[in-house]
């Protein structure tokens, strides 16, 4: 259901375009980086630390270094050298140095002739330690503590960020406003859990030259820190991108073991491959913070908002990660899609000896929004107002300000309202279902692309695309947006094809591979449509000029005369002459041979002045109103969302096959955070690195979805298109909790909702006399 | 400790074709295919049986390679996804996947590949919640399942 | 992950299995299915150097529906509409077993014997060795009720209490010959927890076996989990017995998930036979369920929710008897 018709102008754009490597993955013929083998090639294992805070006194590896089948053993003093993502937080060693920091940080690496190998060589290193307080709970850390995870952290404490920001006078629209309300979240943490186990496989030549296969969704950012910590330059590094299993975020941070891998395979001189098991994979970590939120609103007696007063306070586990961008993402994408005029901020990241915490599909914005939007719910059942008429009332409009300087430029947000409480019957359910019935309505804001590159030397474009087509008249394109399963290829050939006319089969999305493809900085903030989409237009718009011009000499028509069709150029009126797309290839390429053109992307400058303004920047933004209806059992606390009316503005929707699919897999990973996936700690230790009791839902828990696309051109972005990769995950929350509420009467700010604190609220309310549609 | 056990003959019949190959005890059928026989298209997520990517047939029965002992096969049939694979094109569910976009990422989707054409192969004409029920021992942690639902559904109806 | 070398074995009847078990003693485990002793042996938990493999027994693998050999793949029973029609309970609990792919491999036998589990046993090998142990794998504490005697891990087959209620006995095979005892006789609820079940040195489950008076009788199971599929039960009711027109004929309880033994509540049924069924003496049947078990905080879902369901899931289950379908005779 769309109201957003595809304008019959485009060929592919905008209907539905199956994935260009569909047929490799349905095959088993698409290459991961597990699945590659190199001649000679050795194992690497890493030995991880089994203290949650320890100094490190001594590393004895000679026995495990005799032991035959062992080719290296390496601690962290060879490659002291920090790195992470942000050039600010560089805390992160490849193997630790001096302390090992929770249990599962790396305190050792080994290449051996087999894993099995590898393992025994790692038993047979002893290791002795000094152990340390351990700190799990952030609280805790915002003190002064005995001894701090890191010599960085602010004065003593284990704080790693603290953001405070204030636009406007909180205090005052509070003292004059006549409805407030105030939630206090509280998140677990939750990981990404894509099917993919991180790999890389390094091989060091006597060339000279490093090269490093990694399922990575940013080899840029993983160049870079190969280049910083093993003192190689770039130019002699090399990295290949293969398939990629899914990263959502997870796979984004140049990781510690990508490193050891490189360094293993520098020190044997051979190929070296590191690739983890399933509990490798949780301990690395990453993921959405644990977080504890307070949430105030103020609001006038007609549900105008006047002010947003948040605290955050996030679990950032053992390094930095992304984590200073997360500490401003949980205040700042709180500003939209509504109209704020006073607004205060603080939020403070703190490390712990868990897991480090990093970035995760709608980063930064999903917990934030949660509370936000059910206190929303809260403050418009106070107030009286339908849930939609708050919103409606406080709407960003197009083209307008945030009070803290978000550029907003197209907003279909209130078109996204319109078309899902319409499909969704909201006026005949919302407060009418029977007990254990209930509809909710949640709303979302994201970024389309991070307006910051996270490095600024050299100055350069976030984007770079290169065509390059021969006499064959196959178009090659080069670029390092990294494909991880979103469809980013596919839409990278469909655009190539669509401005130059010809068949989708003549174009081939080249491997990313540094030697070849032109910089950009990879799949992460939900900035690939937008970048490499405009990127890529350039570049093929660079292409069909000369194409054009070589037409125009064929068939003596002028090239303003020319209009594109499938395979040809056709002067007005003249079809009977028309040039073939090979025709006027061959002509083009008389004089230089194979054509090549390139096209860049960089994002106008934008943003405020003062200190943190950069943070939330983008481009665009994303808008989604989602309702969703639920179903309790209200014995089992058990419930289920039958289905979610997804109403999303990603302006105009390329791929209708691959928004759609963004969107029904956000709103799995959305309700997985929401029913019961949790990073289970007992104090430092995580008690759930498994499949099996980490809850990813099944099948028979996802709602039906109906996907209504109503967003309206963008002006910046390509053919009108912003992102549709992470801003479909925020609204699920929100919108399911409304929903409960809407149902049973309780709210719940803490997750996940598991059916025990369900029959808790169920049986709370009960106790306090205080009966919900008459139960 | 030793490293392995001696190697043993193994013989089995894979996609279709007699193998005679060896192997020691305490090989997975998941390594064997993987590491030693080069049939990389069954894939290993989590290798303890929860996620379903390994999953192969045996005896035409969609299972978990990555729980079954290689020597478990002696005798037997494996079906990998190479071995439902058409030397060229695609299969009717491949076909069908594709066409749907039931595939993000890629990793989970052999595995569901093996799974829904097996129950297509015993039940032509599944209803939505039998495709469910069948699916539910794969993860697919992109799709949300929808378009791999939606696919076996057009699989089964012909209808692509 | 991959297996530390073993020896292999493949024998092909019950009285070779038997021998083997015998000669090897203490150093071999019995490998049925593999679904859940092959993830534990690739996180090293409680190793041996011999495994002898159950999968070439034919006798083993044969099924009847009075007699269900312990080879009997649990998919197998699921798809057998007849099976369903005959043992409603056990077909359900059969049904709600793992995931279809681990059902094709998994075995009746293997289901009955499943280790119990715990979030401080079922880990790798690291993961157990950071924290030193627990008593039933490597080390001399338990983590979940601090102490050195008992361990507490769950018991988390689902066939079990379904195979209880009808009243299944087990047939086993051991050096001294066979003997048939009732399914709850597997377990040893005096035991230290340790050990899952109370088989006799070099023993072996041969097969299930149905009384007549089960064919057909009404039963139902339902389990509790996060997801409706992959998960182990955090607790697992299974009802069986006739109620006509609001009488009580006969009645068994049993449940699985709580704690290290499955278990019967005979001792609340027993008094309802013969009774009519109304909401007090069936709340009040539900509480005392309820209040007998004592879950620990070892699974995913919270002890007193779990322990909360107990008695939700007893009132469902003898409003279902009392319904009538699904579980009509014939």
């Amino acid at each position: 259901m769309s109201t957003a018709d595809a304008s019959p102008k485009f060929r592919l754009l905008g209907g539905r375009i199956p994935y260009v490597e569909g047929p490799l993955k349905v095959t088993g013929r698409a290459e991961y980086t597990d699945d590659i083998k190199r001649p000679g090639m050795l194992y690497g294992g890493l030995l991880r630390s089994p203290w949650p805070h320890a100094r490190l006194v001594s590393i004895d590896v000679s026995s495990a270094r005799s032991l035959p089948g062992v080719y290296a053993v390496l601690t962290g003093e060879k490659y002291p050298t920090p790195f992470g993502v942000l050039p600010i937080t560089h805390d992160e060693t490849a193997i630790a140095v001096g302390k090992a920091r929770y249990i599962g940080d790396i305190i050792a690496a080994v290449a051996a002739t087999d894993e099995r190998t590898a393992e025994l060589a790692m038993a047979a290193i002893r290791v002795e330690v000094e152990p340390l307080p351990e700190y799990a709970d952030p609280q805790t850390g915002l003190a002064p503590v005995t001894e701090p995870i890191h010599a960085r952290g602010l004065a003593g404490t284990n704080i790693q960020k603290e953001v405070v920001q204030h636009f406007g006078d909180v205090d005052a629209a509070f003292a004059q406003a006549s409805h407030t309300v105030r939630v206090r979240g509280t998140f677990a943490g939750v990981t990404h859990a894509f099917t993919e186990p991180m790999a890389t496989i390094a091989e060091s030549t006597p060339d000279g030259r490093l090269t490093v296969w990694s399922a990575t969704q940013v080899p840029h950012y993983l160049h870079r820190a190969l280049s910083e910590v093993l003192g190689i330059p770039m130019h002699r590094i090399r990295v290949i991108k293969p398939e990629v299993g899914g990263g959502f975020g997870g796979k984004s941070d140049p990781l510690p073991h990508e490193i050891a891998c490189a360094a293993l395979a520098l020190e044997t001189g051979r190929p070296v491959k590191i690739r983890f098991d399933r509990e490798d994979v949780f301990l690395t970590n990453h993921g959405r913070h644990p977080t504890q939120n307070d949430v105030r609103i103020a609001a006038d007696s007609e549900g105008h908002l006047s002010a947003y007063d948040i605290q955050a306070v996030l679990d950032g586990g053992a390094w930095s990660s992304f984590g200073t961008v997360t500490t401003y993402y949980n205040g700042v994408l709180a500003m939209g899609p509504y109209r704020v005029p006073n607004f205060r901020y603080r939020g403070r990241r703190v490390y712990t000896n868990k897991p480090p915490s990093g970035a995760m599909r709608a980063h930064g914005g999903t917990n934030i929004r949660y509370s936000v939007e059910v206190a929303l719910d809260e403050l418009a059942e106070s107030i009286g107002l339908d849930p939609f008429v708050l919103r409606e009332r406080n709407a960003l409009p197009p083209n307008s300000t945030t009070v803290n300087q978000l550029r907003i430029t197209s907003t279909s947000f209130r078109q996204c309202l319109d078309a899902s409480r319409v499909r969704s019957g909201w006026a005949d359910k919302f407060r009418r279902l029977p007990f254990g019935e209930g509809i909710g309505l949640g709303c979302g804001f994201y970024i389309s692309g991070s307006n910051s590159p996270i490095h600024f030397t050299p100055k350069m474009p976030q984007c770079t695309v290169h065509l390059k087509v021969d006499m064959d008249g196959g178009i090659a394109v080069h670029s390092m947006q990294a494909d991880i399963g979103q469809g980013s290829n596919t839409l990278l050939a469909a655009i190539v094809a669509e401005v130059l006319g010809v068949d989708l089969d003549r174009v081939h999305v080249v491997r990313v591979d540094s030697d070849i493809s032109p910089v950009d900085i990879g799949s992460y903030s939900s900035r690939v449509t937008f970048m490499m989409g405009n990127a890529a237009r350039r570049a093929a718009e660079e292409l069909l000029a000369t194409l054009l011009r070589a037409a125009s000499e064929l068939c003596g028509y002028p090239v303003d005369q020319l209009a594109v069709e499938r395979e040809r150029y056709v002067p007005r009126h003249r079809p009977e002459v028309a040039v073939s797309f090979m025709d006027a290839l061959h002509k083009a390429m008389e004089k230089v041979g194979a054509l090549t053109a390139t096209g860049a992307y960089s994002s106008p400058p934008m943003g405020g002045t003062f200190k943190g303004a950069r943070a939330g920047t983008a481009p665009a933004y994303s808008f989604a109103a989602y309702v969703a209806q639920v179903r309790v059992d209200a014995e089992t606390g058990e419930y289920h969302v039958g289905t979610i009316w997804a109403a999303f503005d990603c302006g105009r929707p390329l791929n209708r096959l691959a928004v759609e699919g963004q969107i029904e897999g956000s709103i799995h990973m959305g309700l997985g955070q929401l029913m019961g996936e949790t990073m289970s700690y007992r104090s430092t230790r995580l008690m759930n690195p498994s499949l099996l009791e980490y809850k990813i839902p099944a099948p028979q828990q996802m709602p039906r979805v109906e996907c209504l696309l109503v967003g309206q051109d963008d002006p910046e972005g390509p053919f009108g298109a912003k992102e549709a990769g992470e801003g479909p995950l925020v609204a699920t929350l929100p919108a399911v909790a409304n929903a409960l509420y809407d149902a049973i009467g309780v709210r719940f700010h803490e997750l996940p909702i598991t059916p025990d604190r369900v029959v808790r609220g169920i049986e709370q309310r009960r106790k306090e006399g205080r009966p919900w549609k008459g139960a | 400790m030793r490293s392995m056990s001696p190697p043993r003959p193994l013989r089995l019949t894979l996609n279709d074709r007699p193998v005679e190959t060896s192997c020691p005890n305490e090989r997975i059928l998941l390594d064997l295919l993987r590491e030693d026989l080069n049939l990389t298209g069954t894939k290993r997520g989590c290798d303890l049986g929860t996620c379903g990517c390994c999953t192969v047939w045996i005896d035409g029965r969609a299972t978990l390679s990555c729980l079954t002992l290689a020597r478990s096969t002696e005798g037997h049939s494996v079906t990998t996804i190479e071995g439902v694979s058409p030397a060229t094109g695609l299969n009717p569910v491949q076909k069908a996947f594709v066409e749907r976009g039931a595939t993000q990422c890629g990793f989970c989707t052999p595995g569901f590949i093996m799974t829904a054409t097996a129950l297509l192969r015993d039940h032509p004409h599944p209803s939505r919640s039998e495709i469910t029920e069948a699916i539910a021992g794969n993860l697919c942690r992109c799709t949300g399942y929808t378009k791999i639902i939606e696919a076996i559904e057009s699989a089964a109806s012909g209808d692509r | 992950m991959h297996l530390d070398p073993f020896e292999l074995y493949r024998p092909s009847t019950v009285e070779e299995v038997v021998r083997l078990t015998r000669d090897l003693g203490a150093a071999c485990d019995v490998l049925a299915g593999g679904t859940d002793l092959l993830p534990n042996y690739k996180m090293h938990i409680n190793l041996k150097p011999n495994l002898v493999a159950l999968e070439e027994v034919e006798e083993l693998r044969s099924y009847t529906l009075e007699r269900v050999g312990s080879m009997t793949r649990l998919a197998d029973l699921d798809r057998d509409t007849d099976f369903a029609r005959a043992y409603p309970g056990v077909a359900a609990a059969v049904h709600e077993v793992a995931t279809p792919l681990v059902r094709e491999r998994a075995t009746v036998g293997g289901n009955l014997l499943v280790e119990t589990r715990c979030f401080f046993f079922n880990q790798t090998f690291p993961w157990r060795q950071s924290l030193g142990f627990c008593l039933k794998a490597d080390g001399d504490r338990c983590h979940v009720v601090p102490q050195k005697e008992r361990c507490y891990a769950t018991f988390s087959g689902d066939l079990a209490p379904a195979l209880a209620a009808v009243d299944a006995s087990v047939e086993l095979a051991g050096p001294d010959g066979r003997r048939t005892i009732p399914v709850l006789d597997l377990y040893d609820p005096g035991g230290d927890g340790i050990r899952r079940h109370r088989l006799r040195p070099n023993e072996i489950v041969v097969a299930v076996s149905f009384p007549a008076a089960s064919r057909g009788l009404p039963a139902n199971y339902q389990k509790l989990r996060i997801r409706p599929t992959f998960d182990f039960p955090e607790l697992g009711l299974a009802a069986a017995g006739l109620v006509e027109s609001g009488t009580v004929r006969s009645l068994a309880i049993a449940a699985g998930g709580l704690e290290t033994y499955p278990r019967r509540f005979d001792e609340v049924t027993r008094p309802l036979v013969g009774e009519r069924l109304n909401e007090t003496n069936r709340n009040a049947a539900s509480e005392a369920i309820m209040r007998s078990v004592r879950p620990v905080h070892n699974t995913f879902l919270a002890p007193d929710y779990r322990r909360r369901m107990v008695g939700v899931y007893v009132r469902r289950a003898l409003d279902r008897l009392a319904n009538g379908p699904p579980g009509v005779p014939g």
